[in-house]
């Protein structure tokens, strides 16, 4: 599609007409200011497409306050190779023509042309909305909209598939994804959609089928318990019949009543033994009364022998405590000397061996004094050698260093003497006999050399004057040198006090002779007396009064005769064990007095009770009381023969019968006839029981109920299987229809994707942009960067991507063949420098292709785009 | 010349749980109609007497309304009613017989023997010799004292017992209650009336099966029928007649469709079963999408037309041809899919991918006709 030319008249701000003559083929550049008409011309384009002519809802298009305005568009544009021209006026005396190339279309007729060859649709009724607006939406963007693309892609989607479709040929559908709509709202009937899981008539069928099943398990259990209980009754009525024929609780009755004649027999034998046996009880105790009380006789005899015996030993034991008395008194005595001994023998070992210590430091002492007075003659003597021998020390003294500095100077005196003598002219001659010649008025004869050190003349007789002068400065230089060191040889050795160097090295000689002896001396004099002479005396002095002292204390202890003392530790030792002794003594001696005296209130005690038995035996009436004991206890035993043997005959009859076990027999008769009877009844009652519960349940019916059950659940079962069956069905169609619809949406995907990755290089190298099954751009993957969505990108970058995605659209729409118009309104105006001169070279690329109308209101971004930028200012 | 009618195996109360409630409370309902029936011809043709050999009910406990329904069926024939306890009605200690007697339900004219002793019938001639079950299985011939007891001379000895005859019948149905198969000879009987056995059976000239008047399973031949059973004189070879009183048939069709032809084959087929009937139908092979539509037709028509109708299509394989597609105007990727999925019919289908097919083409038909409508 191209544009050629538009014509606006009463139209929002344009109240007179204004004409854009001609457009060019690509980019057309429109400029203004604010509030120049740039948007009203966008806006007349819109309305010449998308709004219908009869609309009454279209007001904001008259200028404003002009109720009586026909707004009206013209436009020319070429298409499929044909001129068209469409004219639209508004709200008043409303129009719509269209030309194509001869054809005359007007009306709605015409609308509904222009809607398909652009792919939008028009309102029904009313003022038009971005909805409807399909591709031209898309690739019309209003000012300050570019960075929205979902909006506008969803609108689109269907226009651009269906024309994408087209140019994919077979693979598309028709109403393809209707049936897949259809068929998933029809799963949708039957399942969740996101669980899975039945819902509606499904799910209530299978809950349907579940309760029956479970109502039938409930119905067949009670089945079989019905058919037990017939069995049951069955049995019980069999049984009781026999039962009561043969009466089985009558003889047990009858073997009861025998058991129980029996046991009476018994029990009066019991009774009379029990008698028996209480006066034989009898019987006993009164023989034990009597034999305790002729024991208490025989008692009170015995207790005053051993009383007797008793005091006789506690006398014993005094006697032996007073025989040891003495004895053990004479021990104290002797072990108490013993250890005063002892302790006098310790005291004087002590002080022998305090005096022989004494007598020891006394040796020790004057042997130190002998010592220091010889240290100290030594010393002196020492003293007075070395003060002697300092003095010689200090007349020659005349060490190394001085002796090295003058063999120095007389060294390097001596080396430059050798060096002039070798650089001086040699002059050697050898005069005929009796010749001479005269060198610096000196004369010389015969044969010899001379070493010329300075010009000299020799004059030959008769021949004339030579005049020789050395070569070279250095011959003067090296005699001022040799002049100067023997200068300060000479003033050095008078320093040293010498005359020559030789007399200088017997003085250093002598010198270190007489050093070696002084420190030979001093020592000596360090051995006898470290520090010093007068500490040496003090020593002495001190030694002295030491030895004083001890003497003094030597003199106090005086003599002692020591030959018969032992030592100092054995007679501790000795005292030690003599005290010990002492202790023990004490102690026994202790002893033995608290026995005496224990011993003798015992004695006394023993004595009294020893009384006390003899007065109580001595009683009258006391052996006539034991004689009547004695004939008692004869008949007493006479009377316990005959009862033990009459009881034990008896005992003998009893325990034949064994009343317990017919007790027991008794018992058992009596409860097993009751049982058998009480079984009975119990049957009986059981039998009532079970036939009237068995009525009641057949009044159910339960067989046939169960059967009328089981009919339902398979009604219902089998519905739910065919639900299933399609709920099946449909999923599997819902996934074949799905895979193959993705399937195909990949390979509308791909032309797109093309296209976008066409500009995308230019803005970011190697980044993809990917597009969604609806054809929306959705993940920008960047090298190096993480891939962002498209919505999360920041405002002008979606700006950027906004339009690359809509020029992309624009590519794939022409290669299907159609129509292709864009149209921006204040593009780009969010991107920084370097993104919007490539954005200008991808809009430049783009308007190759397709015819752009691109409105501004800053002229000077977009001067480089090759093209003439227009004044709206200059349509008027 | 005693003449009697000889029947078995009535199962009233039976339901019949894979026909869901509807159909199978007509099939339930048909039992007692056929009761009616049966007393209908005892008094059209004047019998002596009916003869009803066990199974009389089909559970102990059927409602009591299904009880007293029973014996006002039988009031259409005043003659005597001589019936035994079967397995499914055994003479229990408590049982469908005791609640009967209970409620009073039994006319006179209707005896039920549920103890094995001799009844006479002077006035009629015939000496029965009854075998009633008195539990739900026995293991030994219950007809075994039919050999050693004497009838008074004259009377017809009749034996009548509900079990299976020891060699004869497939060993499946109900194979304890055994019965000698001689048993006719060595108890000297004239006539040995029999139930339990589902189909009309001749055992030997003196001994049959009657079978169930109303078929109640697809496999039993002869069902559907009574027994007239005529004797003129003790000893002498009983003529019998069968009498057909069944409702409905039971019919059990396995057909398989490989060309078009062979459907229009079954469609004849189909239409030629001018009465109601039971009909299990097991289709295999395949259809194309015509077919399809042409079968689902029929078998809609057939189900309206029959009593019970179900049909297996299990193994039928939906096959569209070229021209079926075509025809659906699946363009695009509907094609593809209408293809993978004629392919894994192809492959051997299985019943999803067929029912898949068969939405499908109906959505797409459906489409159609609402685009050519619009």
């Amino acid at each position: 599609m191209k544009l050629t030319r538009l014509r606006i008249n009463q139209f929002r701000q344009f109240r007179v007409p204004l004409e854009i003559p001609e457009f060019r083929p690509g980019l057309n550049l429109f400029c203004g200011p604010n509030e120049s008409g740039k948007s009203t011309i966008a806006g007349a384009i819109r309305a010449a497409f998308f709004e219908r002519h009869r609309s009454s809802s279209v007001d904001d298009l008259r200028p404003w306050g002009d109720s009586g305005a026909a707004p009206e568009v013209e436009l020319d544009f070429e298409c499929d190779g044909q001129p068209w021209r469409l004219k639209k006026r508004f709200l008043t005396r409303k129009r719509c023509d269209l030309n194509i190339g001869g054809e005359v279309l007007s009306g709605d007729e015409a609308e509904d042309r222009l809607a398909r060859m652009f792919g939008y649709q028009q309102p029904a009724k009313g003022a038009s909305k971005p909805a409807f607006w399909g591709i031209p939406g898309l690739l019309w963007v209003e000012q300050g909209t570019g960075h929205d693309l979902r909006a506008p892609v969803a609108f689109a989607g269907e226009h651009i598939k269906s024309v994408l479709a087209a140019t994919l040929g077979e693979v598309a559908s028709t109403g393809g994804d209707d049936i897949l709509q259809r068929v998933e709202s029809e799963l949708n009937e039957l399942v969740t959609a996101k669980t899975d899981r039945p819902k509606g008539r499904f799910k209530e069928y299978g809950d349907k089928a579940e309760q029956l099943k479970t109502d039938l398990a409930a119905l067949d259990l009670r089945i079989e318990t019905y058919r037990q209980q017939v069995d049951r009754l069955g049995e019980l009525s069999q049984r009781q019949a026999k039962e009561q024929a043969e009466r089985p609780w009558e003889a047990l009755r009858e073997q009861q009543q025998r058991a129980e004649g029996r046991y009476q027999e018994v029990q009066q034998l019991s009774e009379r033994q029990a008698q028996d046996q209480m006066a034989l009880e009898r019987c006993r105790n009164h023989l034990q009364v009597v034999l305790d009380r002729l024991q208490g006789f025989q008692l009170q005899a015995s207790e005053l022998l051993q009383r007797d015996q008793a005091k006789r030993v506690v006398q014993a034991r005094l006697d032996d405590f007073l025989a040891q008395q003495n004895a053990v008194k004479g021990a104290l005595q002797s072990a108490d000397s013993l250890y005063k001994q002892a302790r006098e023998t310790d005291r004087l070992s002590r002080l022998a061996q305090r005096r022989r210590e004494l007598q020891q430091q006394k040796r020790e002492m004057e042997g130190r004094r002998t010592h220091l007075t010889q240290s100290l003659i030594q010393a002196r003597a020492l003293e007075k050698d070395l003060s002697r021998e300092e003095a010689a020390l200090a007349e020659c003294c005349l060490d190394e260093v001085q002796l090295k500095v003058l063999e120095r100077l007389s060294e390097s005196q001596r080396d430059l003497s050798i060096t002039q003598q070798s650089v001086a002219t040699l002059l050697r001659f050898d005069l005929e006999p009796g010749q001479h010649i005269d060198l610096d008025g000196v004369r010389l004869e015969g044969q010899g050399e001379k070493r010329l050190l300075q010009g000299s003349d020799i004059h030959v007789h008769g021949v004339g004057r030579l005049h020789v002068s050395p070569g070279g400065k250095d011959l003067h230089e090296l005699a001022r040198q040799l002049e100067y060191a023997t200068e300060r040889l000479s003033a050095a050795l008078a320093a040293a006090g010498t005359g020559s160097i030789e007399q200088a090295r017997e003085r250093a000689e002598a010198t270190r002779s007489l050093q070696s002896t002084l420190s030979a001396n001093r020592k000596l004099l360090a051995l006898h007396a470290p520090q010093g002479g007068p500490a040496l005396e003090q020593e002495l002095t001190v030694t002295a009064q030491l030895l004083g002292k001890v003497d003094e204390q030597l003199e106090a202890i005086g003599d002692l005769d020591s030959s018969n003392l032992p030592d100092p530790q054995m007679a501790e030792q000795t005292m030690e064990h003599a005290a010990t002794r002492l202790a023990e003594a004490e102690r026994a001696e202790r002893q033995l007095r608290e026995q005496l005296i224990q011993n003798q209130q015992a004695l006394n005690h023993a004595h009294e009770e020893y009384l006390n038995a003899q007065a109580s035996l001595a009683k009258p009436e006391r052996r006539q009381q034991e004689e009547q004991c004695h004939s008692t206890l004869a008949s007493l035993r006479v009377e316990q023969a005959q009862l033990t043997q009459a009881i034990a005959q008896r005992a003998l009859l009893i325990d034949e019968a064994r009343p317990d076990i017919l007790l027991q027999d008794i018992k058992r008769y009596q409860s097993s006839a009751s049982q058998l009877e009480l079984a009975n009844r119990q049957r009986s009652d059981e039998l009532v029981g079970l036939q009237a519960q068995l009525q009641a349940q057949d009044a159910e019916g339960l067989e046939e109920r169960r059967a009328q059950r089981a009919a339902e659940f398979e009604n219902w079962s089998r519905r739910h299987q065919q639900l299933e069956r399609r709920t099946r069905a449909l999923k599997l169609l819902a996934g074949l229809l799905t895979d193959k619809r993705q399937a195909l949406t990949r390979q509308l995907q791909a032309p797109l994707q093309k296209h976008l990755n066409h500009y995308l290089q230019l803005l970011f190298p190697q980044a993809v942009l990917e597009v969604d099954e609806h054809l929306v751009p959705g993940q920008l993957v960047r090298l190096n960067q993480e891939s962002g969505d498209f919505d999360a990108l920041s405002f002008g970058a979606r700006e950027q991507m906004g339009l690359i995605s809509r020029l992309a659209y624009a590519d794939l729409l022409k290669e299907a063949g159609r129509p292709t118009l864009i149209i921006l309104d204040d593009a780009l105006v969010h991107s920084d420098q370097h993104r919007f001169a490539q954005m200008k070279r991808i809009l430049f690329d783009a308007s190759q292709r397709h015819q752009v109308l691109l409105f501004t209101c800053h002229p000077d971004n977009w001067l480089d785009m090759g093209v003439p930028m227009r004044e709206i200012h200059s349509y008027h | 010349m005693p003449r009697f009618l000889h029947t078995a195996d009535w199962q009233i109360g039976r339901q019949y749980e894979r026909f869901g409630p509807e159909d199978g409370s007509v099939l339930a309902e048909a039992r007692l109609g056929t009761v009616e029936k049966i007393a209908e011809i005892a008094t059209e043709k004047s019998v002596d007497a009916v003869l009803v050999a066990g199974d009389v009910f089909d559970a102990q406990t059927v409602s009591d309304r299904t009880i007293r329904r029973l014996f006002m069926a039988m009031r259409g024939f005043n003659g005597p009613w001589i019936m035994i306890p079967g397995n499914h009605d055994a003479a229990l200690s408590e049982s469908v017989w005791t609640r009967a007697q209970r409620l009073d339900a039994i006319p006179v004219n209707v005896h039920v023997v549920v103890v094995p002793e001799i009844v006479l019938f002077h006035e009629l001639g015939l000496a029965i010799l009854p075998a009633p079950l008195t539990q739900r299985h026995t293991y030994h011939d219950l007809t075994a004292w039919f050999d050693h007891v004497e009838t008074p001379p004259g009377l017809l000895r009749i034996g009548i017992a509900h079990g299976s005859v020891q060699g004869v019948l497939a060993e499946d149905i109900d194979s304890a209650n055994p019965i000698a198969a001689d048993r006719a000879v060595s108890a000297r009987l004239d006539y040995l009336a029999l139930g339990d056995w589902h189909g009309c059976k001749r055992i030997d000239q003196r001994t049959w099966y009657s079978g169930t008047p109303e078929q109640d399973r697809f496999k039993s031949n002869g069902a559907g029928q009574i027994l007239e059973v005529q004797i003129d004189l003790a000893g002498a070879e009983p003529s019998v007649t069968p009498i057909p009183v069944g409702q409905f048939p039971w019919l059990q069709w396995h057909r398989t469709l490989e060309v078009d032809s062979d459907l229009d084959l079954l469609i004849n087929e189909l239409r030629e079963v001018n009465r109601p009937s039971v009909l299990s139908l097991v289709l295999t092979g395949q259809v194309d999408l015509a077919g399809e539509q042409g079968l689902s037709q029929v078998l809609s028509e057939a189900g309206a037309l029959h009593r019970h109708l179900e049909s297996d299509l299990t193994g039928l394989r939906l096959f569209p041809t070229d021209d079926d597609i075509a025809a659906l105007h699946a363009d695009g990727y509907l094609g593809e899919v209408i293809e993978e999925l004629r392919i894994a019919q192809q492959q051997g289908a299985t019943e999803t991918g067929r029912d898949a097919l068969v939405i499908l083409s109906s959505l797409l038909r459906a489409r159609q006709d609402g685009g050519e409508a619009a």
